[in-house]
Protein backbone atom coordinates (compact mmCIF):
# COMPACT_ATOMS: atom_id res chain seq x y z
CA UNK A 1 0.00 0.00 0.00
CA UNK A 2 1.09 3.57 -0.70
CA UNK A 3 0.19 6.57 1.41
CA UNK A 4 -1.15 9.52 -0.61
CA UNK A 5 -1.17 12.91 1.10
CA UNK A 6 -3.22 15.77 -0.35
CA UNK A 7 -1.33 18.81 0.89
CA UNK A 8 -3.94 21.37 -0.13
CA UNK A 9 -6.75 19.42 1.55
CA UNK A 10 -5.39 19.81 5.07
CA UNK A 11 -2.83 17.08 4.42
CA UNK A 12 -5.57 14.44 4.25
CA UNK A 13 -4.09 10.97 3.75
CA UNK A 14 -5.34 7.94 1.86
CA UNK A 15 -4.04 4.40 1.36
CA UNK A 16 -3.94 3.19 -2.26
CA UNK A 17 -2.71 -0.03 -3.86
CA UNK A 18 -0.81 1.60 -6.69
CA UNK A 19 -2.08 -0.88 -9.28
CA UNK A 20 -4.75 1.42 -10.74
CA UNK A 21 -4.72 5.06 -11.87
CA UNK A 22 -4.71 7.44 -8.92
CA UNK A 23 -7.88 9.14 -10.18
CA UNK A 24 -9.80 5.87 -9.81
CA UNK A 25 -8.23 4.94 -6.51
CA UNK A 26 -8.70 8.34 -4.89
CA UNK A 27 -12.23 8.83 -6.20
CA UNK A 28 -13.21 5.43 -4.82
CA UNK A 29 -11.99 6.71 -1.46
CA UNK A 30 -14.21 9.76 -1.75
CA UNK A 31 -11.75 12.40 -3.00
CA UNK A 32 -13.58 14.83 -5.30
CA UNK A 33 -11.23 15.30 -8.27
CA UNK A 34 -11.68 16.94 -11.67
CA UNK A 35 -11.27 14.82 -14.79
CA UNK A 36 -12.14 14.79 -18.49
CA UNK A 37 -10.99 12.26 -21.08
CA UNK A 38 -9.86 9.54 -18.63
CA UNK A 39 -7.13 8.27 -20.97
CA UNK A 40 -4.29 10.71 -20.33
CA UNK A 41 -4.93 13.09 -23.23
CA UNK A 42 -6.62 16.21 -21.88
CA UNK A 43 -4.90 17.69 -18.76
CA UNK A 44 -8.18 18.38 -16.85
CA UNK A 45 -7.19 16.03 -14.02
CA UNK A 46 -3.61 17.34 -13.64
CA UNK A 47 -2.25 17.53 -10.09
CA UNK A 48 1.13 18.68 -8.80
CA UNK A 49 3.40 16.05 -7.31
CA UNK A 50 5.31 17.52 -4.38
CA UNK A 51 6.97 14.34 -3.13
CA UNK A 52 7.16 10.74 -4.33
CA UNK A 53 7.18 8.89 -7.64
CA UNK A 54 4.47 7.93 -10.11
CA UNK A 55 4.34 5.96 -13.34
CA UNK A 56 2.52 8.10 -15.92
CA UNK A 57 4.16 6.87 -19.10
CA UNK A 58 0.84 6.56 -20.93
CA UNK A 59 -0.03 10.25 -20.57
CA UNK A 60 0.19 12.28 -23.80
CA UNK A 61 -1.12 15.65 -22.56
CA UNK A 62 1.85 17.20 -20.75
CA UNK A 63 4.79 18.95 -22.32
CA UNK A 64 8.21 18.52 -20.77
CA UNK A 65 8.07 21.82 -18.93
CA UNK A 66 4.85 20.78 -17.22
CA UNK A 67 6.42 17.45 -16.31
CA UNK A 68 9.49 19.23 -14.92
CA UNK A 69 7.15 21.44 -12.88
CA UNK A 70 5.78 18.30 -11.24
CA UNK A 71 2.48 17.85 -13.03
CA UNK A 72 0.92 14.44 -13.07
CA UNK A 73 -2.06 13.19 -15.09
CA UNK A 74 -4.03 11.40 -12.39
CA UNK A 75 -6.33 9.48 -14.76
CA UNK A 76 -3.40 7.34 -15.91
CA UNK A 77 -0.70 7.84 -13.24
CA UNK A 78 -0.07 5.05 -10.73
CA UNK A 79 1.65 5.64 -7.40
CA UNK A 80 5.08 3.96 -7.22
CA UNK A 81 5.86 5.24 -3.71
CA UNK A 82 4.13 7.25 -1.01
CA UNK A 83 3.22 10.58 -2.67
CA UNK A 84 2.23 14.09 -1.68
CA UNK A 85 0.09 16.14 -4.10
CA UNK A 86 -1.59 19.47 -4.49
CA UNK A 87 -4.83 18.79 -6.39
CA UNK A 88 -7.39 20.72 -8.42
CA UNK A 89 -7.08 24.09 -10.10
CA UNK A 90 -5.29 25.55 -7.06
CA UNK A 91 -2.33 23.42 -8.16
CA UNK A 92 -2.45 24.72 -11.75
CA UNK A 93 -0.41 27.90 -11.22
CA UNK A 94 2.27 26.71 -13.65
CA UNK A 95 0.13 24.40 -15.77
CA UNK A 96 -1.28 27.11 -18.02
CA UNK A 97 0.87 29.78 -19.60
CA UNK A 98 0.41 32.33 -22.35
CA UNK A 99 2.22 30.60 -25.24
CA UNK A 100 3.10 33.88 -26.98
CA UNK A 101 4.55 35.62 -23.93
CA UNK A 102 6.31 32.59 -22.48
CA UNK A 103 7.45 30.25 -25.29
CA UNK A 104 8.83 26.75 -24.74
CA UNK A 105 12.46 25.85 -25.38
CA UNK A 106 12.95 22.90 -27.77
CA UNK A 107 13.60 20.49 -24.88
CA UNK A 108 10.40 21.64 -23.13
CA UNK A 109 8.04 20.48 -25.89
CA UNK A 110 5.99 17.31 -25.71
CA UNK A 111 8.03 14.14 -25.75
CA UNK A 112 7.27 13.24 -29.37
CA UNK A 113 8.70 16.49 -30.75
CA UNK A 114 11.14 17.64 -28.05
CA UNK A 115 14.83 17.83 -28.86
CA UNK A 116 17.38 16.64 -26.36
CA UNK A 117 18.93 19.39 -24.31
CA UNK A 118 22.61 19.97 -24.86
CA UNK A 119 24.48 19.11 -21.71
CA UNK A 120 27.43 21.38 -21.26
CA UNK A 121 30.59 19.77 -19.96
CA UNK A 122 32.45 21.64 -17.29
CA UNK B 1 -42.45 27.78 -36.10
CA UNK B 2 -41.87 24.39 -37.75
CA UNK B 3 -42.59 23.86 -41.44
CA UNK B 4 -45.82 25.12 -42.93
CA UNK B 5 -45.65 22.30 -45.44
CA UNK B 6 -44.59 19.09 -43.88
CA UNK B 7 -41.23 18.40 -42.28
CA UNK B 8 -38.91 20.58 -40.18
CA UNK B 9 -37.35 23.86 -41.12
CA UNK B 10 -38.16 26.05 -44.08
CA UNK B 11 -38.67 25.68 -47.82
CA UNK B 12 -35.82 28.09 -48.57
CA UNK B 13 -33.47 30.59 -46.90
CA UNK B 14 -35.88 33.40 -47.81
CA UNK B 15 -38.68 31.52 -46.01
CA UNK B 16 -36.42 31.09 -42.99
CA UNK B 17 -35.79 34.84 -42.84
CA UNK B 18 -39.55 35.40 -42.52
CA UNK B 19 -39.91 32.99 -39.57
CA UNK B 20 -41.10 34.36 -36.21
CA UNK B 21 -38.37 35.82 -33.98
CA UNK B 22 -36.63 33.49 -31.55
CA UNK B 23 -38.08 33.59 -28.03
CA UNK B 24 -35.52 31.41 -26.29
CA UNK B 25 -32.15 29.98 -27.03
CA UNK B 26 -29.99 27.19 -25.70
CA UNK B 27 -26.36 27.66 -24.88
CA UNK B 28 -23.95 25.22 -23.34
CA UNK B 29 -22.20 26.27 -20.15
CA UNK B 30 -19.17 24.47 -18.78
CA UNK B 31 -17.59 23.83 -15.42
CA UNK B 32 -14.98 21.47 -16.87
CA UNK B 33 -11.55 23.00 -16.25
CA UNK B 34 -12.93 25.78 -14.03
CA UNK B 35 -12.25 24.23 -10.63
CA UNK B 36 -15.96 23.88 -9.86
CA UNK B 37 -16.86 20.23 -9.42
CA UNK B 38 -20.25 20.40 -11.12
CA UNK B 39 -21.51 19.00 -14.43
CA UNK B 40 -21.61 21.10 -17.58
CA UNK B 41 -25.15 22.10 -18.52
CA UNK B 42 -27.45 23.28 -21.26
CA UNK B 43 -28.81 26.70 -20.30
CA UNK B 44 -32.12 28.00 -21.61
CA UNK B 45 -31.96 31.77 -22.04
CA UNK B 46 -35.11 33.88 -22.38
CA UNK B 47 -34.66 36.15 -25.41
CA UNK B 48 -38.27 37.35 -25.67
CA UNK B 49 -38.12 41.11 -24.98
CA UNK B 50 -41.75 41.02 -23.81
CA UNK B 51 -41.02 38.42 -21.14
CA UNK B 52 -40.38 39.26 -17.49
CA UNK B 53 -37.39 36.92 -17.49
CA UNK B 54 -35.87 38.45 -20.64
CA UNK B 55 -32.07 38.23 -20.69
CA UNK B 56 -31.99 35.60 -17.94
CA UNK B 57 -31.12 31.92 -17.68
CA UNK B 58 -34.51 30.30 -17.03
CA UNK B 59 -33.50 26.63 -16.92
CA UNK B 60 -30.35 24.55 -16.51
CA UNK B 61 -30.17 20.97 -17.77
CA UNK B 62 -27.23 19.38 -15.98
CA UNK B 63 -25.39 16.50 -17.60
CA UNK B 64 -25.20 13.31 -15.52
CA UNK B 65 -21.51 13.65 -14.62
CA UNK B 66 -18.59 16.07 -14.62
CA UNK B 67 -15.86 16.58 -17.21
CA UNK B 68 -17.69 16.47 -20.55
CA UNK B 69 -16.64 19.89 -21.88
CA UNK B 70 -19.78 20.55 -23.88
CA UNK B 71 -18.84 22.66 -26.87
CA UNK B 72 -20.81 22.58 -30.14
CA UNK B 73 -24.19 20.99 -30.83
CA UNK B 74 -26.66 20.37 -33.61
CA UNK B 75 -30.23 19.31 -34.42
CA UNK B 76 -31.55 15.88 -35.34
CA UNK B 77 -33.29 17.45 -38.34
CA UNK B 78 -33.20 20.69 -40.32
CA UNK B 79 -34.50 22.08 -43.59
CA UNK B 80 -32.65 19.27 -45.38
CA UNK B 81 -35.67 17.08 -44.58
CA UNK B 82 -38.32 19.75 -45.08
CA UNK B 83 -40.29 17.37 -47.32
CA UNK B 84 -40.27 14.51 -44.80
CA UNK B 85 -43.47 14.52 -42.77
CA UNK B 86 -42.11 11.90 -40.40
CA UNK B 87 -39.31 14.18 -39.16
CA UNK B 88 -39.34 17.09 -36.74
CA UNK B 89 -36.70 19.32 -35.19
CA UNK B 90 -37.06 17.94 -31.72
CA UNK B 91 -33.71 16.71 -30.47
CA UNK B 92 -30.52 18.62 -29.88
CA UNK B 93 -27.36 16.51 -30.00
CA UNK B 94 -24.83 17.81 -27.51
CA UNK B 95 -21.40 16.15 -27.57
CA UNK B 96 -18.77 16.31 -24.82
CA UNK B 97 -15.37 16.92 -26.39
CA UNK B 98 -13.42 15.33 -23.51
CA UNK B 99 -15.81 12.60 -22.37
CA UNK B 100 -16.81 11.55 -25.90
CA UNK B 101 -20.43 11.22 -24.68
CA UNK B 102 -23.23 12.52 -26.88
CA UNK B 103 -26.35 13.73 -25.11
CA UNK B 104 -29.57 13.69 -27.12
CA UNK B 105 -31.76 16.38 -25.59
CA UNK B 106 -35.53 16.56 -26.07
CA UNK B 107 -36.37 20.23 -26.56
CA UNK B 108 -39.92 19.77 -27.82
CA UNK B 109 -41.82 18.33 -24.85
CA UNK B 110 -41.07 21.46 -22.86
CA UNK B 111 -38.91 23.88 -24.85
CA UNK B 112 -38.10 25.98 -21.78
CA UNK B 113 -37.02 22.96 -19.73
CA UNK B 114 -35.42 20.40 -22.05
CA UNK B 115 -34.58 16.91 -20.81
CA UNK B 116 -32.05 14.24 -21.69
CA UNK B 117 -33.72 11.73 -24.02
CA UNK B 118 -30.79 9.41 -24.70
CA UNK B 119 -27.09 9.17 -24.00
CA UNK B 120 -24.70 7.70 -26.55
CA UNK B 121 -21.83 6.66 -24.32
CA UNK B 122 -18.36 7.78 -25.31
CA UNK B 123 -16.99 4.31 -24.66
CA UNK B 124 -19.51 2.79 -27.08
CA UNK B 125 -18.49 5.27 -29.78
CA UNK B 126 -14.83 4.41 -29.24
CA UNK B 127 -15.50 0.67 -29.34
CA UNK B 128 -17.70 0.70 -32.42
CA UNK B 129 -16.06 3.43 -34.52
CA UNK B 130 -12.60 4.16 -33.06
CA UNK B 131 -13.44 7.86 -32.75
CA UNK B 132 -12.98 10.51 -30.05
CA UNK B 133 -13.15 14.30 -29.76
CA UNK B 134 -16.59 15.10 -31.25
CA UNK B 135 -17.21 18.51 -32.75
CA UNK B 136 -19.66 19.53 -35.49
CA UNK B 137 -23.13 17.97 -35.75
CA UNK B 138 -25.07 18.12 -39.03
CA UNK B 139 -28.18 16.23 -40.00
CA UNK B 140 -28.34 15.03 -43.56
CA UNK B 141 -31.87 14.21 -44.44
CA UNK B 142 -33.07 11.95 -41.67
CA UNK B 143 -29.62 10.86 -40.57
CA UNK B 144 -26.86 12.57 -38.63
CA UNK B 145 -23.10 12.89 -39.04
CA UNK B 146 -20.71 14.26 -36.44
CA UNK B 147 -17.08 15.15 -37.06
CA UNK B 148 -14.58 13.69 -34.59
CA UNK B 149 -11.04 14.99 -34.35
CA UNK B 150 -9.28 11.84 -33.26
CA UNK B 151 -9.28 8.08 -33.02
CA UNK B 152 -10.03 6.37 -29.72
CA UNK B 153 -6.52 7.28 -28.52
CA UNK B 154 -6.97 10.97 -29.39
CA UNK B 155 -4.73 10.85 -32.44
CA UNK B 156 -5.56 12.64 -35.71
CA UNK B 157 -7.23 12.61 -38.18
CA UNK B 158 -10.43 11.17 -36.66
CA UNK B 159 -13.43 10.88 -38.95
CA UNK B 160 -17.21 11.01 -39.03
CA UNK B 161 -19.72 9.22 -36.83
CA UNK B 162 -22.90 8.17 -38.65
CA UNK B 163 -26.13 7.91 -36.63
CA UNK B 164 -29.60 6.94 -37.81
CA UNK B 165 -32.65 8.98 -36.86
CA UNK B 166 -33.10 6.90 -33.71
CA UNK B 167 -29.56 7.85 -32.66
CA UNK B 168 -28.18 4.39 -33.14
CA UNK B 169 -24.58 4.09 -34.28
CA UNK B 170 -24.38 3.01 -37.92
CA UNK B 171 -20.59 3.22 -37.97
CA UNK B 172 -18.25 5.56 -39.78
CA UNK B 173 -19.87 7.81 -42.36
CA UNK B 174 -16.86 8.31 -44.62
CA UNK B 175 -15.54 5.63 -46.92
CA UNK B 176 -12.03 7.05 -46.66
CA UNK B 177 -10.20 9.91 -44.95
CA UNK B 178 -7.72 9.90 -47.84
CA UNK B 179 -4.55 11.65 -46.73
CA UNK B 180 -6.37 14.20 -44.58
CA UNK B 181 -4.15 14.91 -41.55
CA UNK B 182 -6.70 16.67 -39.29
CA UNK B 183 -10.43 17.20 -38.85
CA UNK B 184 -12.62 19.88 -37.38
CA UNK B 185 -15.65 21.60 -38.93
CA UNK B 186 -17.57 20.69 -42.09
CA UNK B 187 -20.45 21.95 -44.20
CA UNK B 188 -22.05 20.42 -47.26
CA UNK B 189 -23.84 21.77 -50.33
CA UNK B 190 -25.79 18.89 -51.88
CA UNK B 191 -26.56 20.47 -55.24
CA UNK B 192 -22.83 20.56 -55.90
CA UNK B 193 -22.33 17.10 -54.36
CA UNK B 194 -19.68 18.66 -52.16
CA UNK B 195 -18.61 18.75 -48.55
CA UNK B 196 -15.79 20.96 -47.26
CA UNK B 197 -13.90 20.09 -44.09
CA UNK B 198 -11.34 22.08 -42.11
CA UNK B 199 -8.49 21.28 -39.71
CA UNK B 200 -7.83 22.02 -36.03
CA UNK B 201 -5.56 19.40 -34.52
CA UNK B 202 -5.56 16.01 -32.79
CA UNK B 203 -7.45 15.95 -29.47
CA UNK B 204 -4.18 15.08 -27.73
CA UNK B 205 -2.72 18.29 -29.17
CA UNK B 206 -5.48 20.87 -28.59
CA UNK B 207 -7.20 19.48 -25.48
CA UNK B 208 -4.32 20.18 -23.05
CA UNK B 209 -3.96 23.77 -24.34
CA UNK B 210 -2.08 25.65 -27.04
CA UNK B 211 1.68 25.35 -27.43
CA UNK B 212 2.63 27.78 -30.22
CA UNK B 213 5.69 25.72 -31.10
CA UNK B 214 3.43 22.84 -32.15
CA UNK B 215 2.22 24.89 -35.12
CA UNK B 216 5.76 24.83 -36.49
CA UNK B 217 5.94 21.11 -35.82
CA UNK B 218 2.88 20.68 -38.07
CA UNK B 219 0.65 19.59 -35.21
CA UNK B 220 -2.02 22.08 -36.31
CA UNK B 221 -3.93 22.27 -39.58
CA UNK B 222 -3.46 24.51 -42.63
CA UNK B 223 -5.67 22.90 -45.29
CA UNK B 224 -9.26 22.68 -46.50
CA UNK B 225 -10.59 19.49 -48.01
CA UNK B 226 -13.15 19.05 -50.77
CA UNK B 227 -15.21 15.87 -50.58
CA UNK B 228 -17.33 13.95 -53.06
CA UNK B 229 -20.37 14.00 -50.80
CA UNK B 230 -22.14 11.01 -52.33
CA UNK B 231 -19.06 8.83 -52.55
CA UNK B 232 -18.01 10.00 -49.05
CA UNK B 233 -14.37 10.41 -50.01
CA UNK B 234 -12.06 13.44 -50.05
CA UNK B 235 -11.12 14.36 -53.62
CA UNK B 236 -9.16 17.62 -53.45
CA UNK B 237 -7.05 19.50 -50.92
CA UNK B 238 -6.53 23.24 -50.79
CA UNK B 239 -3.20 23.90 -49.09
CA UNK B 240 -3.52 27.32 -47.45
CA UNK B 241 -0.04 27.50 -45.95
CA UNK B 242 0.82 30.52 -43.79
CA UNK B 243 -2.38 32.26 -44.95
CA UNK B 244 -4.49 29.53 -43.43
CA UNK B 245 -2.97 28.50 -40.13
CA UNK B 246 -5.57 26.63 -38.06
CA UNK B 247 -8.55 26.88 -40.43
CA UNK B 248 -11.57 26.40 -38.17
CA UNK B 249 -15.14 27.24 -39.02
CA UNK B 250 -16.22 26.59 -42.59
CA UNK B 251 -19.55 27.69 -44.10
CA UNK B 252 -21.13 27.77 -47.52
CA UNK B 253 -23.55 30.51 -48.49
CA UNK B 254 -27.08 29.44 -47.54
CA UNK B 255 -28.32 29.66 -51.13
CA UNK B 256 -28.19 25.99 -52.15
CA UNK B 257 -27.26 26.90 -55.72
CA UNK B 258 -24.10 28.73 -54.66
CA UNK B 259 -20.67 27.08 -54.44
CA UNK B 260 -19.12 30.01 -52.58
CA UNK B 261 -17.96 29.42 -49.04
CA UNK B 262 -15.72 30.86 -46.35
CA UNK B 263 -13.36 29.66 -43.67
CA UNK B 264 -11.79 31.57 -40.80
CA UNK B 265 -8.13 30.71 -40.27
CA UNK B 266 -7.83 31.31 -36.54
CA UNK B 267 -4.11 31.84 -36.04
CA UNK B 268 -3.50 33.65 -39.34
CA UNK B 269 -6.66 35.68 -38.61
CA UNK B 270 -7.62 35.53 -42.29
CA UNK B 271 -10.84 34.76 -44.07
CA UNK B 272 -10.41 32.26 -46.88
CA UNK B 273 -12.99 32.40 -49.66
CA UNK B 274 -13.40 29.29 -51.82
CA UNK B 275 -15.62 28.47 -54.81
CA UNK B 276 -16.07 26.07 -57.69
CA UNK B 277 -14.85 27.29 -61.05
CA UNK B 278 -16.67 26.76 -64.35
CA UNK B 279 -14.47 23.76 -65.14
CA UNK B 280 -15.40 22.10 -61.85
CA UNK B 281 -12.15 22.64 -59.96
CA UNK B 282 -12.01 24.52 -56.66
CA UNK B 283 -10.14 27.73 -56.02
CA UNK B 284 -9.44 29.77 -52.91
CA UNK B 285 -8.25 33.25 -52.07
CA UNK B 286 -7.58 35.26 -48.93
CA UNK B 287 -10.18 38.03 -48.77
CA UNK B 288 -9.76 39.39 -45.23
CA UNK B 289 -6.45 39.74 -43.36
CA UNK B 290 -6.62 41.02 -39.78
CA UNK B 291 -3.29 42.54 -38.74
CA UNK B 292 -1.69 41.40 -35.51
CA UNK B 293 -1.83 44.15 -32.89
CA UNK B 294 0.98 45.30 -30.58
CA UNK B 295 0.60 44.81 -26.82
CA UNK B 296 2.85 46.39 -24.18
CA UNK B 297 3.42 43.07 -22.37
CA UNK B 298 3.81 40.82 -25.40
CA UNK B 299 7.10 40.23 -27.20
CA UNK B 300 5.24 39.77 -30.47
CA UNK B 301 2.01 41.39 -31.73
CA UNK B 302 -1.22 39.62 -30.79
CA UNK B 303 -2.94 37.62 -33.52
CA UNK B 304 -6.70 38.07 -33.78
CA UNK B 305 -7.56 34.38 -33.30
CA UNK B 306 -10.54 34.25 -35.63
CA UNK B 307 -12.20 31.27 -34.04
CA UNK B 308 -15.65 31.45 -35.62
CA UNK B 309 -17.44 32.72 -38.71
CA UNK B 310 -21.09 33.08 -39.71
CA UNK B 311 -23.05 34.03 -42.83
CA UNK B 312 -26.41 35.79 -42.50
CA UNK B 313 -29.39 33.90 -43.90
CA UNK B 314 -29.71 36.37 -46.81
CA UNK B 315 -26.05 35.70 -47.71
CA UNK B 316 -25.37 39.43 -47.55
CA UNK B 317 -23.19 39.64 -44.46
CA UNK B 318 -20.22 37.68 -43.16
CA UNK B 319 -19.48 37.94 -39.44
CA UNK B 320 -16.11 37.19 -37.88
CA UNK B 321 -14.56 37.52 -34.42
CA UNK B 322 -11.06 38.20 -33.15
CA UNK B 323 -11.09 36.48 -29.78
CA UNK B 324 -7.79 37.88 -28.53
CA UNK B 325 -8.26 41.38 -29.95
CA UNK B 326 -11.83 41.60 -28.68
CA UNK B 327 -13.76 42.69 -31.77
CA UNK B 328 -16.62 41.38 -33.89
CA UNK B 329 -16.85 42.49 -37.49
CA UNK B 330 -19.53 42.56 -40.14
CA UNK B 331 -18.60 42.50 -43.83
CA UNK B 332 -20.90 42.96 -46.80
CA UNK B 333 -20.12 39.99 -49.08
CA UNK B 334 -22.48 40.80 -51.94
CA UNK B 335 -19.29 40.42 -53.98
CA UNK B 336 -17.61 37.52 -52.17
CA UNK B 337 -14.25 38.37 -53.75
CA UNK B 338 -14.34 41.89 -52.31
CA UNK B 339 -15.81 42.05 -48.80
CA UNK B 340 -16.59 45.51 -47.42
CA UNK B 341 -16.29 46.18 -43.69
CA UNK B 342 -19.66 47.56 -42.58
CA UNK B 343 -19.70 47.10 -38.81
CA UNK B 344 -17.51 46.49 -35.77
CA UNK B 345 -18.00 46.27 -32.01
CA UNK B 346 -15.63 45.60 -29.10
CA UNK B 347 -16.23 43.12 -26.29
CA UNK B 348 -13.44 42.39 -23.79
CA UNK B 349 -10.25 41.21 -25.46
CA UNK B 350 -6.59 41.75 -24.63
CA UNK B 351 -6.26 45.17 -26.30
CA UNK B 352 -8.25 46.88 -23.57
CA UNK B 353 -10.78 48.48 -25.94
CA UNK B 354 -13.90 47.35 -24.05
CA UNK B 355 -13.10 45.82 -20.64
CA UNK B 356 -16.63 46.48 -19.31
CA UNK B 357 -19.74 45.97 -21.44
CA UNK B 358 -23.27 46.60 -20.12
CA UNK B 359 -21.88 46.76 -16.60
CA UNK B 360 -20.08 43.40 -16.75
CA UNK B 361 -16.31 43.09 -16.66
CA UNK B 362 -15.62 40.77 -19.59
CA UNK B 363 -13.02 38.04 -19.15
CA UNK B 364 -12.46 36.70 -22.66
CA UNK B 365 -13.42 38.09 -26.03
CA UNK B 366 -16.17 37.52 -28.58
CA UNK B 367 -15.93 33.86 -29.42
CA UNK B 368 -19.11 32.03 -30.50
CA UNK B 369 -22.14 33.75 -31.95
CA UNK B 370 -25.50 32.93 -33.36
CA UNK B 371 -27.57 35.20 -35.59
CA UNK B 372 -31.35 35.42 -35.70
CA UNK B 373 -32.93 34.15 -38.91
CA UNK B 374 -33.90 37.72 -39.87
CA UNK B 375 -30.28 38.76 -39.34
CA UNK B 376 -31.03 41.50 -36.81
CA UNK B 377 -29.97 40.01 -33.46
CA UNK B 378 -26.62 38.38 -32.85
CA UNK B 379 -25.98 36.58 -29.55
CA UNK B 380 -22.30 36.45 -28.62
CA UNK B 381 -20.49 34.42 -25.94
CA UNK B 382 -16.92 34.77 -24.69
CA UNK B 383 -15.35 31.39 -23.82
CA UNK B 384 -13.38 29.35 -26.38
CA UNK B 385 -12.33 26.11 -24.69
CA UNK B 386 -11.52 25.58 -21.03
CA UNK B 387 -7.79 25.01 -21.35
CA UNK B 388 -7.30 27.78 -23.93
CA UNK B 389 -9.39 30.19 -21.81
CA UNK B 390 -7.14 29.36 -18.86
CA UNK B 391 -4.04 30.28 -20.88
CA UNK B 392 -5.16 33.57 -22.42
CA UNK B 393 -7.83 34.83 -20.02
CA UNK B 394 -7.04 33.27 -16.61
CA UNK B 395 -9.41 35.69 -14.86
CA UNK B 396 -12.32 33.89 -16.57
CA UNK B 397 -12.05 31.31 -13.80
CA UNK B 398 -13.56 33.73 -11.29
CA UNK B 399 -15.54 35.96 -13.65
CA UNK B 400 -17.12 33.31 -15.90
CA UNK B 401 -18.46 33.87 -19.38
CA UNK B 402 -20.88 36.49 -20.69
CA UNK B 403 -23.59 36.48 -23.33
CA UNK B 404 -24.33 39.75 -25.09
CA UNK B 405 -26.54 40.74 -27.98
CA UNK B 406 -25.56 42.86 -30.95
CA UNK B 407 -28.15 44.70 -32.99
CA UNK B 408 -27.23 44.29 -36.64
CA UNK B 409 -28.43 46.71 -39.32
CA UNK B 410 -29.40 44.44 -42.21
CA UNK B 411 -30.27 47.27 -44.57
CA UNK B 412 -27.34 49.66 -44.36
CA UNK B 413 -24.85 47.54 -42.45
CA UNK B 414 -23.61 48.23 -38.94
CA UNK B 415 -23.40 46.63 -35.51
CA UNK B 416 -24.28 48.00 -32.08
CA UNK B 417 -24.23 46.30 -28.69
CA UNK B 418 -27.76 46.15 -27.31
CA UNK B 419 -27.82 47.92 -23.92
CA UNK B 420 -30.75 45.92 -22.53
CA UNK B 421 -29.34 42.42 -22.91
CA UNK B 422 -26.59 40.80 -20.88
CA UNK B 423 -26.41 37.35 -19.31
CA UNK B 424 -23.58 37.18 -16.81
CA UNK B 425 -22.60 33.54 -16.37
CA UNK B 426 -20.33 34.72 -13.57
CA UNK B 427 -23.44 34.87 -11.38
CA UNK B 428 -24.64 31.31 -11.94
CA UNK B 429 -25.97 29.47 -8.85
CA UNK B 430 -23.10 26.96 -8.74
CA UNK B 431 -20.45 29.58 -9.46
CA UNK B 432 -18.94 31.13 -12.59
CA UNK B 433 -19.50 28.98 -15.69
CA UNK B 434 -18.49 29.61 -19.29
CA UNK B 435 -20.94 29.79 -22.19
CA UNK B 436 -20.10 28.75 -25.74
CA UNK B 437 -22.32 27.79 -28.69
CA UNK B 438 -26.01 28.81 -28.88
CA UNK B 439 -28.93 27.45 -30.88
CA UNK B 440 -32.61 28.38 -31.31
CA UNK B 441 -35.48 25.87 -31.32
CA UNK B 442 -36.59 26.94 -34.80
CA UNK B 443 -33.22 26.67 -36.50
CA UNK B 444 -30.60 29.34 -36.93
CA UNK B 445 -27.95 30.62 -39.29
CA UNK B 446 -25.52 27.70 -38.78
CA UNK B 447 -27.96 24.79 -38.57
CA UNK B 448 -29.88 24.42 -41.80
CA UNK B 449 -28.90 23.13 -45.22
CA UNK B 450 -31.17 22.90 -48.28
CA UNK B 451 -31.12 19.92 -50.62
Amino acid sequence: MKKITIANRNNATYEVKGNKPLLLELRSLGVDLPYGCQYGGCITCAAKLIKGKVDQKSQVALNNRQINDGYVILCVARAKTDCTFDIGVESHDKLYRNPFVDPLAPHELKADIASFREIKND
Amino acid sequence: MEGLCCGPGYASPSEAIRAPSEKLLYTIAIYTGTGIQKPDYLATVDVDPKSESYSKVIHRLEMPGIGDELHHMGWNACSSCYDDKSMSRRYLLVPGVRSNNIYVVDTATNPKAPTIYKIIQGTEIKTKTNLSGPHTVHCLGSEIIISFLGNAKGEAPGGYLHLNKDFEILGRWENSMGDIPFSYDFWYQPRHNVMVSSEWAAPNTFMPGFDLEEVGHLKYGRRLHIWDFEKKIPIETMYLGEDGLIPLEVKFLHNPISSHGFCGAALSANVIHFWKTKNGSWEWEKIIDIDNEPHPDWPIPIPGVMSALLVSMDDKYLYINNWLHGDMRQYNITDPHNPVLTGQVWIGGLLGKAPIVNGVKVAGGPQMYQLSLDGKRMYVTTSLFSTWDNQFYPEIRTKGGVMLMIDCDVKNGGMKINKDFVVNFGNEPNGPSRCHESRYPGGDCTSDIWL
